[in-house]
This record gives structure tokens, sequence and C-alpha cells, in this order.
């Protein structure tokens, strides 16, 4: 697989969230029917979700957790793919890493980069998939993926030039309090 | 194997590999810097970063914090070399840093190990501070703390060493090379040697008949604004001295000069021409090693 076989995958799991008149930011197609973005992403108890293939599905917020800055959403019609999740234990300081989502509304846009850190910030504070790489808004909610094309993250925030990610592991047990 | 995983596994190794001999540098307040075991018992450092000169502590890859002391420092390539106690650690693998090109992929480590990816965007002199030696200038983020860790190529090798503390637009990192060379003269002589004369200067144009005649290709030199007493220079050199050449190299800016002080002439005899009252004379004058209170 080369970047470009790794972009196309992730833009078939990767879902726009649409505002009013604009995009409000990205998802990850989590499993059929279920979309995983940011809480900060959706704000209404219901959103308008775009596939990549430019299909659309209503959804509804099922789980919103603002402090954890993660949303649940289900969307019965959303067909398509969903994403591979990786294990956070298999993170490895330095290796590859892609992002994609819609920054500045630019559509299935992917940055690439390495692994910065895994860990938090500050001491004590939450862990965090740390990125050398570039996001902006409008990749908040999207997949953070390996050389794989497997998700390792949910992309959230930026610290000065770093991403952060909301590690996979800490998705899939909010998925599952909130199924 | 798939290149994109091949390429994914490499990085990650190569941060592996270097990190074994990356530490954190605690002397100054706040955020630690970075630091590389570059031989047994020696840590490098970038100089900005150590803010205090006692009460220094490494913590090692392994977490174990051990005392450090100052060696000694060289502010102009900004590198600090410290002592500490920890001889077992591993000592880091150095690259060839002859090999590295513009465009080659390398990484930046800090503590922790944290890493940043990008690739080497020029070498060159970093004229404004040292003008003989070329430092690579990095298209990469060196995040806060990463001054004074190591930039490594894509085997693990460490090939140089990272610092913002040069200029506040620029990445950059002196190539291991040159590190080496500090280190030799900071372990031997706790200092570099900074050769001097004791003079202030300006760039003026020289007047177009001075330059017919004397057969002059240059069209600036520098002209004396200050003699500090007792220097080298007040033996022979006068406020509104304009210096046209040194040892036989043409002087066009201050810059020219600092390139023909280099250390090796420390306690030389050159000969400055110099134009004075519309006169061009001989001035000869002895190298001398700056004093380290005027650094």
């Amino acid at each position: 697989m080369d970047l470009g076989a790794l972009a196309t995958e992730l833009r078939r799991i990767t879902v726009a969230v649409l505002g009013s008149d604009h995009v409000a930011g990205a998802g990850v197609a989590w499993a059929p029917g279920w979309v995983v973005t940011n809480a900060h992403v959706a704000r209404e108890s219901h959103v308008t979700l775009q596939r990549a293939d430019g299909t659309r599905a209503e959804a509804r917020v099922m789980a919103r957790d603002p402090e954890e800055d993660l949303a649940l959403l289900h969307a019965p019609r959303l067909n398509g793919a969903d994403a591979t999740l990786a294990d956070n234990g298999e993170v490895r300081v330095g290796a590859l890493i892609v992002a994609v989502g819609h920054p500045f509304g630019v559509r299935g846009a992917m940055t690439a980069g390495i692994v910065h850190a895994v860990g938090p910030l500050v001491r004590g504070g939450r862990p965090w998939i740390q990125a050398d790489l570039k996001l902006a808004p409008g990749n908040s909610g999207g997949p953070l993926a390996d050389a794989h094309g497997r998700v390792i993250g949910v992309n959230t925030m930026i610290a000065g030039t770093l991403a952060l990610a909301i590690p996979v592991s800490r998705v899939v047990r909010f998925v599952a309090k909130a199924r | 194997m798939d290149a994109l995983l091949a390429l994914s596994d490499g990085l990650a190794a190569a941060v592996q590999r270097a990190g074994r001999a990356l530490c954190a540098v605690h002397a100054r307040p706040r955020v630690p810097s970075s630091g590389v075991h570059w031989r047994s018992g020696l840590v490098v450092t970038a100089s900005h970063t150590v803010r205090v000169e006692e009460d220094l502590t490494v913590v090692r890859a392994d977490g174990r914090s051990v005392v450090a002391t100052l060696v000694g420092r060289d502010p102009a390539l900004d590198l600090a070399v410290l002592k500490v106690e920890a001889t077992e650690l591993p000592v880091a693998d150095l690259g060839e840093s002859d090999g590295v090109h513009v465009g080659h992929m390398v990484l930046a480590l800090g503590a922790g190990p944290r890493a940043s990816w990008g690739v080497v965007s020029a070498i060159g002199p970093a004229r404004s501070r040292h003008a003989e030696t070329d430092v690579f200038s990095l298209d990469l983020t060196l995040y806060a703390g990463f001054s004074g860790g190591p930039l490594v190529d894509a085997r693990g090798l460490v090939v140089g060493i990272n610092t913002s503390g040069m200029s506040r637009n620029l990445q950059l990192a002196i190539p291991a090379k040159v590190v080496s060379r500090v280190v030799d003269q900071l372990v031997r002589h706790g200092r570099i040697p900074q050769a001097y004369l004791g003079v202030g200067t300006q760039v003026v144009r020289v007047p177009e008949t001075v330059r017919e005649q004397l057969h002059l290709a240059q069209e600036t030199a520098v002209i004396v604004i200050e003699v500090q007493p007792g220097s080298p220079a007040s033996s022979g050199l006068l406020m509104g001295d304009v210096v046209l050449a040194l040892d036989g190299h043409a002087i066009a800016d201050p810059f020219d000069l600092r390139g023909v002080l280099r250390p090796e002439r420390i306690g030389q005899r050159i000969t400055a021409s110099v134009l004075r009252g519309g006169q061009r004379l001989d001035v000869p004058l002895t190298v001398g090693e700056r004093p380290p209170r005027s650094r």
C-alpha cells in the first residue's frame, strides 16, 4: 500500500458532519449504523452525515460526553465501510501515521506525520496520542490511523503545532458504555 | 513487506535506537531540555538551556536521575558538555554527518522519547554567529524541550545536535562532526579559545579615488569605532582607522574579520593594512585570546 491507497481507504470510513452552512467536523464510521465524533462537533440532538461518495444520512446523537469530548451517533441508513481498529498497545513513537478529515472545509484531505509521544501532556492529565502532524479545524472527530490503515485515535485538539487524538482504547470504552 | 509499513517500522526503530542515549537535562526553570550521551560520561546539550552552573541533573533514558557538572560550553555554536557518573549508560551511535544532504529524511528527538519528523532543508554557514561552520537547517518542528536533543537519520544514527536557540525563526542542528570537535576541545581546555583583537568596527565605503590608487577590488572596508583598552589592537590601531585587509585577506565587513580571527591564530603576529589620514600603512598586531568575562 502507498500513501494514496491509504488515503483512499481512510476516506471510505470518514464521514463529514454537516452544520447548517458548513462542515462542522469529521466522524469515524465505527460499526454498521454507528459513527463516532467529538462532542464539540455534534452539538445538536440531530445531525446530517455525508459519506465521501456524497450520500447523506440523518443521525441521532445517542450519547455525548463533553468532558471526554466524544459523541456517538446512530445513523441506521448510513451504508458503507466501517473502521478497522488498532490495538493501542502497539503504537510506537516514530511510527508513520495519517489523518483524514475536512480541514477548513477541504473534503477528505490527508496529512501525514509520525507519533510524537503517547501519554498525558502534563503529569496526571488524560492520555493522548500526540502526533507530529498537521491538523486544522475540520479535522475534529476524524480518524488518526497507522500505516496499515487501522484507526489508532480520534483527532480532537491542536496544542501549538502538536496534534492530539483520543486513543482508540478510550473511544472503545466510551462506545461500549453508550450503546 | 509493504514499503509504507517498512518505512513506519524503520522510523520507530530509529527512535528506539537513538533514544537509548537520550536524556533530559534539568538546568533551567520549568521545561527541561534534552541531551545526548555522546561519549562515556559526557552528555552534550544546547548551551542556552544550561542556565545554572550548579545543581545540574540529568535524567537518563531508564528514568534514573544523576548529578551532572558543567565541563564547558561553546556559546557561538550553542553547545554545552556535561560530565555525568553514568558510564554504563549506552553511548549514542554517531553517524557520518558529512553524508547528510539536503532532502534527507531526519528525526529530531526530545527526552521522553518524543519525536518529530522532517527533512534537511539547507546546509550552510550560520553566518550571523559562526561564519566558518556549516550547520543543518531543518524542515521540522523543534517542540519545547527539544533543544540539545539528537538529529537522527533514517538508520537511527545521531548526525547532529538540534537547537532553536541560535535564531527564533530557524530550526538548526550542529553536525555531529563539529560536535565531536567541540567536545574534544572542551574536555582538553574547558573552553573554546576565541581569537580577538579588541576592536569594534562598522562597514564603510572605500572612496573611488583610494580604490583606484591602491588597485582594490573591494567596495567596502571596516572603520574602527572602538579600541578596548589593554587589548591586542590597542598597541597599533586607532579609532577612525579604516582596516582594508588583515593578513592579506580583504576585509569588506565585520564578518570577514571573524573569518580571519580563527582560534589557531592566537599568539600569531599578523599585519593589518590600514588607511589612516589618507595614508595607507601596515600595522603589526598580535592576535590575542578573548578573555572569558567579555564573551
